[in-house]
């Protein structure tokens, strides 16, 4: 066996224990009630935006929270607190996907991706950080 | 009966049709005839070249085909014919002509086209330099231009099975259901398209694309000559080619890339120029792959050996440059990108399928087919030699882009993983912190080899001189690190191991140019590139490490960079800051007000004024004041209620102050809702108002004022009121009150910067006092909430990238220029 080939070896066997240990980096698509099992630990959540309810933001009184109601997959609804500003056109989307964790009852979400129907084709995202 | 529709320009359509049929018909015909003469080569003696003539004809008709597409195509958007699709969709009439070519990059099928054309412009340089090779070559091209070109012929098999989609199609065909294309007049319905993504009106966007197309698409030049050596089974005469064809492609994908890098830090708002979302990481990653196949091959070319890696990583980066395209065209990333572009649905996903699907079996099967004869060194590397560590450094570089593809092909392969383990897995929560706690360890190993590498030769190296040179440099680097890592107060180990890999890199980089190249320019290419991706690196480090919310007023708050947990980010929660307007906040070292927005007639962005303002705290001095204008589009088409923010920086060589409006009030929503306030005053009363005070300094009978022209008979007054605000006296506000004819009449002062109106109303004598009414609009109506980040040390990322794209120009120059030696001659003991 020639040097390189050891070589090779170490560094794919190296690159083998990086990959598998990023799996336990990796997350999980979650609903509100999964998500609750495990309060505190941060999941994706997919839904749908309450756009009945709306999207309460008042920069006046806090430009950093966002409230708004949301219905994931499994159909079950939950309040959701955004801290940051009110993410463009969210009131259009037509699905969210939101990284965050639920804390008493509610969810904390950190980062919102949006689906828009419109010819922005391009998905949105905003980031805050969870409170 | 078919409707005869009024107002439709259809001549340009059917001409671009037939482009689209002729380009796909002449690849068809070039790629043939290639092939033919490749086979027919060494049929006779002296040799015909009918089938060579033949496919280059082949290929100028497709090449000008091609640009005949393109021509069609501007001439319909730049003439605003919205009864295509494309010019509907993509633009509008209020559509600024410099973004007339965005428009191509916005849609799908002007992406392909893109690409098409630069392939066809491609395929042209190669007919003219390939040579012996050309027929062989210009077969692989020609082939990637049918599938290409079938991207764009949008043909029918049925209900279901679309191939490619044509940029001329009717928008009447596209919506057939909508009750109003039944109408013959629909075109005077139709008065406007729909408009460019507002992301995409931004100077970067016109120039990004092209760049970073021309990139993608030159990496198929070294992929076809890899395949054409194994066909031909001629291992030498593709290497100065490949060589120089991936130092082109080396610097133009790496610019366009950071140019959309710069396009990012410009007009999006995520806060920085790398955000490693899908998109960008689908980009990166055949660079990274293209860069290894380049260091292989030098390898290959001075000592014979690394031939099989070198093949193996062309054929990867090519596919890999498919399959970015079928990541970010598919919409397979959906949830996961900020900017996956199109949802095509299942005709485009197969379509790519297939292409890749036939690149790889074909590459592969010729690979296979020749491995048992490709060259091969039968001694071992020694462990001094350049040779042996450059493999390894590539091979580096290729596990790094083997873990990324991984986490970014997540969407790709999560249906397999749930069929097995029944689990919805879904990207890193915090993916940014992902990726940079396992690419810091390729950074510092790839810098670390760098320099290293370089002072190394071919085959043997002295190892008293190496290590000598090696010591100088590591100490030297070990002193500029431990300086830089102090004073920027770096600390946790792998980025600090990172800051010595830099600095050692830059150290090493440019004391080898120096001491042993003696700054020859001819031999600097490698050094140049080098020292780019050193810099490169350490502005990211630098910029990204200490980058700092400067909105939130904690100085020192790291983001995101690997050491703080959620938990303690997630205490930094309030990161935006409202301003109302004229009403200075204290934001790190700046005092900073929003100064109010303003409209043009000829911009469709709203811009912000907002002043900035640095105060020596002891003497109360200014020591620096500027205004930035971050803009946006408020309630651009197709949004309800949004705004589409572009960020403005103030730059510093050290660093940048990046803000951004993350809320604001409509201005054509907001009101003129303020009202005449009373107020009854004497001489030196004080009157209050939102951002100062007024006192009343008493009546002026003598009126000179060129807003009252006086008449005979009138009585006029004005009263002096000196306005101050904050910092001090502002101005005098001269009100007038005249009696004219029995009635009174009053003019109206103003402070413009304060949007105040002050009016004497009256003059009570019994009291001796006056009363002056006063007008400003509640601050509260006028606010925008914003965001701003410090990016220290950012422009040695740019920086970087301008001279890691010159070392690769040059060198690619220089070996275009050098008189290459004879090699290959059997010097080399090649195993049969």
């Amino acid at each position: 066996m020639k040097r390189t080939h050891i070589v090779l070896l170490v560094l794919v066997a190296a690159a083998v224990c990086v990959i598998v240990s990023m799996f336990g980096d990796f997350s999980t698509y979650e609903t509100f009630a999964s998500a609750k099992n495990e309060a505190g630990k941060e999941f994706h959540v997919m839904g749908y935006l309450d756009k009945v309810r709306g999207v309460q933001y008042d920069p006046q009184v806090d430009p950093n929270h966002c409230t708004f109601y949301v219905k994931d997959k499994a159909g079950n609804q939950s309040k959701v607190i955004f801290n940051g500003a009110k993410p463009t056109d969210i009131e259009k989307s037509e699905q969210i996907v939101m990284t965050g964790s639920m804390q008493n009852g509610t969810f904390h979400c950190r980062q919102i991706q949006m689906k828009c129907p419109s010819k922005y084709k391009t998905d949105q995202v905003a980031i805050g950080n969870a409170g | 009966m078919d409707t005869q529709f009024i107002g439709e320009h259809l001549g340009p359509g059917k001409l671009g049709h037939f482009f689209v049929v002729f380009t796909f018909v002449t690849a068809l015909f070039s790629c043939f005839s290639y092939w033919r003469a490749a086979q027919t080569e060494n049929d006779i003696a002296g040799g015909s070249n009918t089938w060579l003539r033949l496919g280059r004809n082949g290929f100028v008709l497709h090449t000008a085909s091609i640009v005949g597409i393109f021509g069609v195509l501007y001439y319909i958007i730049s003439n605003h014919l919205f009864e295509y699709h494309y010019a509907w969709r993509h633009s509008d009439l209020s559509l600024p002509p410099k973004y007339l070519l965005s428009c191509f990059w916005e849609g799908q099928e002007g992406s392909f086209l893109l690409w098409t054309i630069w392939d066809a412009v491609l395929g042209m340089v190669v007919i003219f330099t390939a040579k012996k090779l050309e027929s062989r070559v210009m077969t692989i091209i020609a082939m990637v231009q049918i599938a290409l070109a079938s991207m764009l012929l949008g043909l029918y098999f049925g209900q279901d099975v679309k191939i490619g989609s044509m940029p001329f199609i009717l928008l009447r065909d596209v919506m057939s259901n909508a009750p109003i294309f039944s109408q013959p007049n629909y075109m005077s319905f139709i008065k406007d398209g729909n408009g460019l993504n507002v992301l995409l009106q931004n100077y970067w966007m016109v120039i990004h694309p092209p760049v970073l197309f021309l990139g993608f698409a030159s990496t198929i030049v070294p992929f076809a000559y890899t395949i054409a050596a194994l066909w031909k089974r001629d291992y030498q005469q593709w290497v100065r080619p490949a060589l120089i064809w991936s130092l082109f492609s080396g610097a133009v994908l790496g610019t366009g890339i950071m140019m959309g890098g710069a396009w990012a830090y410009e007009s999006l708002n995520f806060g920085g120029y790398w955000a490693w979302d899908p998109v960008e990481n689908a980009s990166l990653v055949p660079w990274l792959t293209l860069v290894a196949g380049l260091h292989t091959l030098i390898v290959y070319k001075s000592t014979g050996r690394s031939l099989i890696m070198t093949v193996i990583l062309y054929i990867i980066t090519y596919s890999l440059v498919w399959y970015s395209t079928f990541l970010t065209r598919t919409g397979i990333l959906g949830d996961t990108s900020v900017h996956a572009f199109t949802d095509e649905g299942k005709s485009l996903t197969w379509h790519l399928v297939i292409v890749i699907g036939v690149l790889l079996i074909l590459s592969i099967g010729m690979l296979m087919k020749r491995w048992k004869e490709l060259p091969r060194v039968k001694t071992e590397e020694s462990v001094n030699s350049r040779e042996f560590w450059i493999f390894i450094g590539s091979f580096v570089l290729l596990l790094a882009a083997v873990q990324i593809i991984i986490t970014t092909s997540i969407p790709v392969w999560a249906p397999l993983y749930k069929s097995i383990t029944g689990k919805d897995i879904a990207p890193p929560t915090n993916i940014v912190q992902h990726y940079n706690s396992i690419q810091v360890w390729v950074a510092s190993i790839i810098t670390l080899l760098t320099a290293t590498v370089l002072y190394l030769r071919f085959k043997t190296s002295d190892n008293k001189v190496v290590l000598k040179r090696l010591g100088i440099t590591g100490v030297i680097a070990l002193a500029l690190a431990l300086f830089i890592g102090i004073t920027q107060k770096i600390t946790s180990p792998q980025y600090i191991l990172m800051l010595f890999g830099c600095s050692y890199t830059v150290v090493g980089m440019i004391y080898y140019a120096i001491t042993v190249q003696k700054a020859k320019l001819k031999k600097l290419g490698a050094s140049t590139s080098h020292l780019g991706f050193g810099v490169l690196l350490l502005g990211v480090l630098l910029s990204s490490y200490n980058k700092e919310v400067l909105s939130v007023n904690t100085a020192g708050f790291m983001m995101d960079f690997g050491k703080k947990t959620d938990a303690e980010n997630a205490k930094e929660s309030a990161e935006n800051i409202i301003f109302y307007k004229n009403i200075p906040v204290a934001m790190g070292d700046y005092l900073v007000t929003y100064k109010g927005d303003s409209l043009s007639e000829t911009d469709p962005r709203t811009f912000y004024k907002v002043h900035y303002e640095r105060r020596d705290s002891a003497k109360h001095q200014i020591k620096e004041s500027f205004n930035l204008y971050p803009d946006a589009f408020v309630n651009p088409k197709g949004m309800q209620s949004g705004l589409s923010a572009n960020p403005a920086s103030k730059h510093y060589l050290t660093k940048d102050i990046f803000t951004y409006v993350s809320a604001a009030v409509d201005p054509k929503k907001r009101e003129d809702t303020a009202q005449f306030k009373s107020n009854i005053v004497k001489e030196g009363d004080t009157i209050y108002t939102n951002s100062g005070y007024m006192i009343f300094r008493g009546l002026n009978t003598q009126v000179n004022d060129p807003r009252y022209a006086q008449q005979p008979g009138d009585v006029a007054v004005n009263a002096n009121l000196d306005l101050y605000d904050l910092d001090g006296l502002v101005t005098t506000l001269k009100p007038i009150y005249f009696i004219r004819d029995q009635y009174a009449y009053q003019v109206t002062d103003t402070a413009k910067s304060m949007d105040l109106y002050v009016r004497l109303e009256n003059i009570i004598p019994d009291t001796k006092s006056v009363e002056i009414k006063v007008k400003q609009p509640d601050p509260k109506d006028d606010y925008i909430v914003m965001k701003a980040l410090i990016f220290p040390y950012i422009n040695l990322v740019w920086l970087g990238v301008i001279i890691m794209a010159l070392g690769f120009l040059l060198s690619m120059t220089n070996r275009i220029t050098k008189k290459e030696k004879a090699k290959f001659t059997g010097d080399y003991p090649f195993t049969k």
